[in-house]
């Protein structure tokens, strides 16, 4: 009864508040946390004994010799979500006060690295794998021995550097189709029609068209201004072919399955005729519009549909395929877990060291900023928890989240390039293998100086 | 520290002109002077202050500006857009000060306050409202015209529309610059060419105009400064597209410095950036004639 309070209440704090995931995007949800294995509550409620799997949390070891301290934490969003796991972490320690910093994305980017080159800068901060190069010379590396975080998440071994981890994913972010199913019941579509390849995908979002003429009333697919994200960064997977090469840092974007991916893009919108570059500047507003019949995106939206559109009477079905054997499914992107400022002093340190510990015990926390984020969760024993497979967007998922493979910490040069290479294509009249050379020689000159190394070799089935 | 220069001036007079000048002696110095030296620096070296990285690169980033494609596109752009818009901010701005100011219209005040009111709302603001003016689907200007014109994402279209709002939101400018400039003509001038029989246009033409030549050249350098730096309305309006349709140079210095955080490369941008704008004033000084 307790831990269903607990879940109600983090339920309502996730439901109200929002977390931010790559700065523009807002997403909030819902749904109950009542899968948790012996976790910890994040409330104002202090548990007496250990709880975690292998990363044991023991709530009776005293922290700074149970002297008073204060850290800050620093985060972009969602201050309502991070105060739960702090409440819950302090009614355990009263002695340790942790303040809460917001800043908006915009500006948490260029603060933060500041703040951390001084002496005074937040001893815990929230991280964006896509801010890695700017913050890994200031962080510490955590105190929990490898193995056991290994033993406890997916995806640790790509965060190790040097035999040492300095954050990890406790979520997994990625694509899946959301349809209308007004749309798609007024098409005559049933349960039965959900594509499971492109070919069907096709057929199915022309059946979703409606036209006036040659005017385009409703688009059966959209991608409109994140088709780089969605489909670029993502099918070449399917049809085996990696975003870089095996130095782990030559870009392999003209390659023929990223041709390939593009070209069926073109087709879509002028052979097919199911969407138009000019029919809803973004896709993701569109469907929320009610214009447009289906779209892919990320597991945020999810919430966003929840919270903003909530007039759209949606559904979500796995990501189709080439042939149904894809090498991968798609691309995903983790969600980090806190980071530790290496300047801060030693007894600030021991606090962060231990709040990330709780904060990776804790299967109710992890539960909630799943939840809040639509992200697949990276603790292993959570990937069938109740509150997870009650969200659609992440019970499609679970069959093949193993299917899915992270390319590392990608500069932003790799999205944006390949955006300019899709509007080249659209809108300029460019020809594919042009637009997408021009994105590779871009790339490769953004990057001639960054550290960047891909970890594609160390998804589960690499070739 | 400063030689007395007027007998009358008191000690603490004195003290105060010394207090005032070192004063904006040292903001310059932190706030313009340093900044500068540090960008220019900078622009020697591969320069990421988020990361810490700081390695001496040589003339590498001039040479990789000088030899970009797109920074040679953008330019060409922003060459395009000041032009054009500064013909049409000071041709407009003119008329309709000169239209404003004959006897022949009431209500000047009202005028002056109609035309000044886009000058003094945010860029970002009209960006935005002009942005979903132009919308495809849904646009005022497609609806109004009848047209089915994707103009942001059009690549012959998208920099003209741009265009088109900058002019509206700045053309104000000059009508009040203009309007100052013509209540100063010295009314002996223009009332010498009347007794000489002079008509409106040749009144104009060689009285006026002429007069104003000063208006017109402030008016003129103020824009190629400010349009060499426009940006605003490209972030919000294209982000340079379609796919690079539409960069400024200015928006290249934005876009690697603060999305790649590339800042040497940008640094090095700016100070070539710097020099486009130094010979662009000079020439314009030069062609008025004004160049003393």
């Amino acid at each position: 009864m307790k831990k269903r309070l607990t879940a109600a209440v983090m339920a309502a704090a996730v439901a109200a508040t929002a977390l931010t995931g790559c700065g523009g995007g807002s997403a909030s949800g819902g749904g109950s946390s009542s899968g948790g294995n012996g976790g910890a509550a994040p409330a104002a409620e202090a548990p007496t004994e250990p709880f975690g799997d292998t990363i044991k949390y023991d709530p009776s070891v005293a922290i700074n010799d149970g002297k008073d301290i204060t850290v800050e934490l620093w985060e972009w969003g969602s201050d309502e979500l991070f105060q739960q796991v702090i409440d819950g972490y302090q009614a355990i320690h009263p002695n340790v006060t942790i303040k809460l910093v917001n800043n908006p994305w915009e500006d948490y980017w260029t603060k933060l690295p500041l703040a951390l080159d001084g002496a005074n800068g937040p001893a815990i901060f929230n991280v964006h794998n896509s801010y890695h190069e700017n913050l890994i010379n200031y962080m510490a590396p955590l105190e929990i021995p490898l193995e056991d975080l290994e033993a406890d998440f997916t995806g640790v071994e790509a965060h190790v550097i040097d035999g040492k981890v300095y954050y990890i994913d406790y979520g997994m972010m990625t694509g899946a189709v959301y349809y209308n199913k007004d749309m798609w019941e007024a098409a005559g579509l049933t349960d039965a029609d959900i594509p499971k390849t492109w070919d069907e995908m096709r057929e199915v979002a022309k059946k979703l068209t409606i036209k006036d003429g040659d005017r385009l009333i409703q688009a059966g697919l959209n991608f409109n201004d994140d088709f780089h994200q969605n489909y670029l960064l993502g099918l070449n997977y399917q049809l085996g072919e990696n975003l870089f090469l095996e130095d782990g840092k030559t870009p392999n974007v003209t390659s023929d399955a990223m041709k390939q991916v593009m070209q069926m893009l073109v087709d879509m919108y002028e052979v097919d005729g199911v969407g138009s570059k000019d029919f809803g500047e973004k896709c993701a507003d569109s469907f929320g519009q009610g214009q447009s019949a289906m779209v892919m995106q990320w597991g945020h939206y999810y919430n966003t549909l929840n919270t903003t559109w909530t007039d759209i009477n949606f559904g979500v079905f796995e990501i189709p395929t080439f042939d149904g054997n894809p090498y991968a499914y798609n691309r995903y992107n983790g969600e980090s877990s806190f980071g530790i400022n290496k300047n801060a002093s030693a007894e600030q340190q021991a606090v962060a060291q231990d709040f990330v510990k709780y904060f990776l015990a804790n299967d109710d926390a992890q539960i909630a900023f799943n939840l809040a984020m639509s992200t697949f969760p990276a603790k292993k024993s959570l990937a069938d928890s109740e509150a997870i497979m009650a969200n659609p967007s992440l019970s499609i998922l679970s069959e093949h989240i193993d299917h899915y493979i992270w390319p590392g910490p990608m500069p932003a040069t790799v999205e944006t390039s390949l955006k300019t290479a899709g509007q080249n294509i659209f809108f300029n009249g460019m020809d594919v293998g042009t637009a997408l050379e021009e994105a590779q020689q871009s790339i490769i000159r953004d990057m001639s100086s960054s550290s960047f190394t891909s970890v594609e070799h160390l998804y589960k089935y690499a070739k | 520290m400063f030689k007395k220069s007027h007998p009358l001036q008191s000690k603490s007079e004195i003290a105060l002109r010394n207090i005032v000048v070192l004063g904006m002696i040292l903001f310059f110095s932190v706030f313009l002077i340093a900044p500068i030296a540090i960008a220019f620096a900078g622009s020697f070296h591969e320069w990421n202050p988020l990361s810490g990285t700081y390695r001496f690169l040589g003339l590498q980033n001039y040479k990789e500006v000088l030899i970009s494609s797109l920074f040679w596109k953008s330019l060409w752009n922003t060459v395009i857009f000041s032009v054009v818009v500064i013909i049409f901010r000071v041709g407009l701005g003119l008329a309709i000060a000169y239209a404003v100011y004959s006897s022949l219209v009431k209500y000047k005040s009202f005028f002056r306050t109609v035309f000044y009111m886009p000058v003094v709302t945010p860029m970002v603001a009209v960006a935005f409202v002009w942005k979903f003016m132009y919308n495809p689907q849904i646009g005022t200007i497609n609806q109004i015209f009848g047209l089915d014109i994707n103009w942001l994402m059009n690549p012959k279209t998208a920099l003209i529309a741009v265009i088109i709002m900058t002019i509206w939101k700045d053309f104000g400018y000059a009508v009040v610059m203009y309007m100052a400039g013509l209540y100063s003509l010295p009314s002996d001038a223009l009332e010498a060419a009347k007794v000489d029989g002079a008509n409106s246009w040749q009144n104009f033409r060689y009285i006026t105009f002429p007069l104003l030549k000063p208006m017109t050249l402030f008016v003129t350098i103020t824009s190629i400064i400010s349009y060499i730096q426009a940006y605003v309305q490209i972030l919000i309006m294209t982000e340079g597209g379609p796919g690079t349709a539409t960069y400024l140079s200015s928006y290249i210095i934005y876009d690697e410095a603060f999305v790649k955080y590339n800042f040497g490369y940008a640094s090095a941008l700016s100070f070539v950036l710097f020099i486009i704008t130094g010979i662009f004033t000079w020439l314009s000084f030069k062609v008025s004639g004004n160049e003393e």
